[in-house]
């Protein structure tokens, strides 16, 4: 190899570098907004306009899925679902941002119409227009080809799939068998079938619905946190208020935040190290820019 | 034409029977303001069975013993101003053409049904509320035609969106009142519906023979009614048949079997005073007792009925067996015994039971048990905050308990079946159960135990185990334990034991 050719290898072998590696550098650093104050939907706002508005996620005539965590019999101050002033604070910027439509609906384990009822959530949004919250049917599940790990393929709600945004907007708090459970499980609302069954391999699980299912905006309630006992809790001894919201368009971020309201890190939450590796955002939060709103 | 009142009456009762059939349901409201038991609350027949049977009066069935009371002033008003089946009845009645009246039904048979039933029940043995017209009904709107109804409407919508995707959303405002208004929330089926169908239709077929056939020839309710109408001071004039007319052997739909007039067997709806063509026909009171005599049934059913009550009251005997441990009852209800005298077996509880959580026991419950509710926690479970089934149930067999202590209502134990439960059996994470628990405290907590599984892989197992004085056996663990085969947690009764 004489000297010209060796400039010709190394100057290919740069661009080819450059070329393959493009996407990283390009990546912008994920961003993490957390608000905090005693009016809960203010505090829903100013964290998403701390990411640069709703407005960057829905455009004019998009359908938009809010999914909040409606999945127990349980009252807004017991720290199982998420607070009803969160979600009507997402919905209201959705249409102010010119959603066609705004559906918001959850799978929940108790009864349907006791969780949906006793979340404060239909009442909060009553009266909005373009805005429905219905029980979900279960002819509109559709079986989704996963090509995951754990699941092949699974039964996930048609709407959400079909949306133009899918916000996730779920409450932080404990759960026994996974540590937290955050926005990366709070996915599991769109998924139909023997749910149950997931458990035996949840990290996996959830990563492969959060591949196919991607939340374009995370929304974290944690003005109210359920400390032990979780998912369902039931007293207020283990509720912790923090008045805080956390947004972020990175899922995996948003989690690993939330994570430290706990006093925990992001490598003790099985889901979050999981769904990290498999490239779904960033658990380190040193990599991740962290914006007080 | 003059106004029938009656038929009007009878219209709005059975209007109001099908009303509370519906709202007898969970509405967004903790509690439920009117239900169906209103019908029952208001049932002579329940009235006295209960007391003869708990042997003691609940202010629930005020209601009833109004209804007793003015009997014995109005007679059977009831079954033709008010009872639903009986207007169902009228309402096929131009529809059914009629052969001949059933010689066996005649006679005293309605009589020796009616004390066998009540001398039954004074032997603890309550079973008035399987013939009792308003339970007959009920039952076969609960158990039969509501779930086929609820069926139908929803496989067609489920049909629409087949036909026409995610644009059936244009018909939802019109589905969606059906489904607020009259259709049922949840698809549930349950267990002896072909019988309360058969019993139903029993009783309609029956019209096939006589006119309100059911009515004046066996229902027990109408047979009470009946005594009680005897005493009654508004007496029928002329007290026969007219000589030169005798259109109310026709147009009458109970009484006029023979020439007299039955004072027991008019139900009151005046039909004969509206149609009679030259306005001979009255309803006077008088207090002065005409020739007709204070029936007394006769001393021969008396006896009949007190020995066939002990027949049937022994002969149906609840046995202490091992399968009873997995009879589960409603939450709130204490001891087996008193449960039976007092459960009317109409099937409101499980109508409104939230989560498909209580079922119509068949035969595990013996004979005698039939129709009464059995929780199954393999089909639904017990809402931790829903008390809607002491609410509705009209005699409190399933007592009204305050929310607080409805939570803490023991119904069951639950116990982790360790040749089944995944972490134990298999050593796989599950946890499903725990999660759901829904005390606040978790009545099921799990051991964390680092183990190999059998690949010989290192993990960390959380077995759940259930803590006894926290469980109240709601059942949520067993009815989402995701095994497909038995559960690995099942809910057991604690009884007690004698050795």
């Amino acid at each position: 190899m004489n000297r010209r050719d060796f400039i010709k290898v190394s100057v290919l072998l740069v661009l080819m570098n450059r070329l393959l590696t493009r996407d990283l550098w390009a990546k912008e650093t994920p961003v993490v907004a957390v608000a905090e104050g005693p009016d809960y939907g203010a505090v829903a706002r100013s964290a998403v306009n701390a990411l640069g508005g709703i407005g960057r996620f829905v455009k004019a005539g998009n359908t938009v899925v809010v999914k909040p965590n409606m999945g127990w019999d349980r009252r807004p101050e017991q720290a199982a679902t998420t607070h009803p002033l969160v979600v009507k604070a997402i919905v209201e910027e959705c249409l102010k941002a010119g959603a066609k439509r705004v559906k918001v609906f959850d799978n929940p384990c108790n009864d349907a119409r006791r969780s949906y009822e006793n979340s404060g959530i239909p009442a909060a949004l009553k009266g909005l227009r373009n805005v429905e919250v219905k029980f979900m049917d279960e002819e509109r599940y559709k079986k989704v080809n996963l090509k995951g790990t754990f699941l092949k393929e699974w039964d996930l709600y048609s709407e959400a799939l079909s949306a133009d945004v899918f916000i996730n907007a779920p409450i932080a708090k404990h759960h026994s068998l996974t540590g937290l459970t955050l926005g990366l499980k709070n996915v599991m609302g769109i998924m139909g079938g023997d749910r149950g069954f997931i458990h035996r391999q949840i990290e996996d699980a959830l990563s492969d619905v959060n591949s196919v299912v991607k939340s374009h905006l995370v929304v974290i309630d944690a003005t109210r946190i359920l400390t032990a006992h979780g998912p369902t809790g039931g007293s207020l001894r283990d509720v912790k208020v923090l008045n805080k919201v956390i947004a972020s368009a990175d899922i995996v971020a948003a989690d690993a935040y939330a994570t430290g309201l706990f006093g925990l890190k992001p490598q003790d939450i099985p889901i979050t190290v999981t769904a990290h590796k498999r490239g779904l955002g960033e658990m380190n939060l040193d990599k991740v820019k962290v914006v007080k709103a | 034409m003059k106004i029938n009142l009656s038929r009007i009456s009878q219209l709005f009762f059975l209007a109001l029977f099908f009303f509370l059939f519906v709202t007898t349901d969970y509405r967004g409201k903790d509690e439920i303001s009117v239900a169906l038991n209103s019908f029952f609350r208001a049932d002579a027949l329940v009235l006295v069975s209960y007391l003869l049977s708990a042997k003691t009066f609940t202010i629930l069935l005020l209601p009833g013993l109004l209804v007793f009371l003015s009997s014995m002033v109005l007679g059977r008003f009831f079954c033709g101003w008010m009872c639903p089946l009986g207007t169902i009845l009228d309402l096929l009645a131009k529809r059914i053409h009629r052969s001949r009246p059933l010689a066996f039904l005649k006679g005293r048979l309605k009589y020796y049904l009616l004390f066998t039933l009540l001398f039954g029940a004074l032997f603890n043995m309550n079973l008035t509320g399987l013939l009792d017209p308003m339970g007959i009904l009920t039952r076969f709107m609960t158990f039969s035609f509501y779930p086929l109804f609820g069926y139908l409407g929803k496989e067609g919508w489920v049909g629409l969106y087949r036909l026409l995707g995610d644009s059936r959303d244009y018909l939802e405002p019109g589905y969606d009142f059906l489904k607020s208004y009259l259709l049922p929330f949840r698809d549930t089926f349950y267990p002896l519906a072909f019988v309360s169908l058969l019993f139903f239709l029993g009783v309609v077929a029956l019209e096939r023979f006589e006119r309100r056939n059911w009515c004046r020839n066996l229902c027990p309710l109408g047979t009470l009614l009946g005594l009680l109408g005897r005493f009654s001071p508004f007496r029928r004039l002329p007290a026969r048949l007219c000589a030169d007319c005798g259109d109310c052997r026709t147009t009458c739909p109970t009484t006029f079997d023979e020439e007299v007039f039955q004072k027991a067997d008019c139900i009151r709806c005046l039909d004969c005073q509206r149609k009679c063509a030259s306005g001979r026909v009255s309803f006077r009171l008088s207090l002065k007792r005409g020739k007709e005599a204070l029936f007394s049934p006769g001393r021969r059913v008396f006896v009949t009925g007190l020995v066939s009550g002990l027949f049937v009251a022994h002969a149906f005997a609840p046995k202490t067996a091992a399968r009873e441990t997995r009879l589960l009852r409603p939450p709130g209800v204490g001891d087996e015994c008193e449960f039976l005298t007092k459960c009317v077996r109409c099937g409101e509880c499980m109508k409104v039971c939230l989560r498909s959580a209580l079922y119509p026991a068949s035969l595990q419950a013996g004979l005698y048990g039939l129709y009464t509710p059995t929780l199954v926690p393999r089909l639904g479970y017990c809402e931790y905050n829903c008390s809607l089934c002491g609410q509705v149930c009209p005699t409190g067999a399933i007592p009204r308990l305050p929310l607080e202590q409805k939570k803490k209502a023991v119904i069951g134990r639950a116990v982790v079946d360790k040749n089944q439960c995944l972490p134990y059996a298999r050593k796989m994470n599950c946890m499903v159960c725990e999660e759901h628990c829904p005390i606040p405290d978790k009545a099921i907590r799990f051991e964390s135990v680092e183990e190999a599984d059998y690949n010989g892989k290192k993990v960390v197992l959380k077995r759940p185990y259930v803590v006894d004085d926290l469980c109240n056996g709601c059942g949520i663990c067993e009815y989402v334990c995701p095994l497909e085969e038995k559960a690995g947690i099942e809910v057991f009764k604690k009884t007690k034991r004698k050795l």
